[in-house]
């Protein structure tokens, strides 16, 4: 990418009601390695007619005043950290981002998250934080064994600790003290659900829950990433509900929600704002980056 | 088709492959990164970060 593209930040001048714009939207679309998700996210922009502009974040350079000239840009990052901090950077241009820096920031911290979820009231299991390993033993023993010990800013089920006994819970809050960044020293403790080898997840874009898998596992954490096997699951009232709930507490746009079915009913575990899809599209039937791309192009319209 | 940096095997090249694409050797299962189209290159891919994916 060349400086010329990047403009000054403008504006947003609305078209009046009788005006219609015919111009085609222009959509950036933040990348690093494109993976299959987002080669099909391409394919369905070159079925909607709309060539994006390739923003790789590994060649960006930004001054705090220009952008790309484009309407919008559709966050696809690999590293959490690029793509939040480029959400902030192209907002401060002046250009709409999907999803919002602010939503971004708030689905990358489990911290937030779960802040952002008990503000609104949308079930979850529930959590301590704590900052010294002596606080975190208690909150533990608080909670009652088994917990699960997650990193605040983490993905693909990595660092996951589920934690058994006092000795395990010794044990590894003193290597995360020990051997840790400094993140590892906020210790985020959630309650270990029984969730019978499946969870779900479920796709919102916009107003719609578009989409549900479940993710079946031996293992107790049932990411795909981890070897979890996706499987067809039924968008149900309730599933809709609380998907919509949990992506409007966390500011809404194109999101995945991770539920738990526990015995007091459905749980939201996490909400993820750069969403993998492959593992979907098939398995739902529904053509999720089809759906992405009809929001990226309505709302750079808006 | 683009050499494998790492094997040397053939990799094969879709004609809808764009760079920057992800892509894996057959032979050694390397990660690897489209670098360059017409004639097609590849490099490996970079190692996945703490904070990749969801």
């Amino acid at each position: 990418m060349t400086r010329r593209r990047w403009r000054k930040p403008q504006k947003r001048v609305k078209t009046g009601a009788n005006r219609v714009s015919t111009a085609k939207p222009r959509v950036g679309l933040l990348h690093s390695l494109l993976r299959k998700d987002e080669k099909m996210l391409l394919a369905a922009f070159q079925r909607a007619g709309v060539e994006p502009v390739m923003l790789d974040d590994r060649q960006l350079v930004f001054d705090f005043a220009h952008g790309p000239e484009v309407d919008v840009v559709l966050e696809r990052a690999l590293n959490h950290s690029r793509g939040l901090n480029a959400l902030r950077l192209f907002e401060a241009a002046g250009i709409k981002c999907i999803n919002s820096y602010s939503v971004a920031n708030v689905c990358g911290d489990k911290l937030l998250t779960t802040a952002a979820l008990a503000e609104h009231g949308v079930a979850q299991p529930q959590s301590r934080v704590a900052f010294t390993e002596a606080a975190a033993l208690q909150a533990i023993e608080d909670i009652g064994y088994p917990v699960v010990l997650k990193p605040v800013v983490g993905s693909w089920g990595r660092l996951l600790s589920k934690i058994n006994d006092r000795d395990a819970a010794e044990a590894i809050l003193e290597h995360k003290a020990v051997l840790g960044s400094y993140q590892h020293s906020v210790f985020y403790i959630q309650d270990y659900v029984a969730k019978a080898g499946r969870d779900i997840r479920s796709f919102v874009v916009g107003d719609e829950c578009i989409a549900a898998i479940y993710r079946s596992s031996e293992h107790w954490i049932t990411n795909t990433a981890r070897g979890a096997v996706a499987s067809k699951c039924v968008v149900t009232p309730e599933i809709a509900d609380i998907s919509l709930r949990a992506a409007a507490a966390v500011g809404g746009g194109v999101l995945a929600v991770d539920l738990f079915e526990s015995a007091a009913g459905l749980m939201v575990n996490e909400v993820n704002n750069t969403m993998e899809f492959k593992n979907s599209v098939d398995t739902s039937g529904v053509d999720i980056p089809a759906k992405m791309v009809a929001y990226a192009l309505a709302e750079a319209k808006k | 088709m683009a050499a494998c940096p790492v094997c040397d095997a053939e990799v094969e090249i879709a004609a809808d492959t764009v760079v920057g694409e992800l892509m894996s050797c057959d032979d050694c299962g390397c990660e690897l990164e489209v670098t360059a189209l017409d004639p097609a290159t590849l490099a490996e891919a970079p190692e996945a970060g703490e904070d990749w994916g969801q």
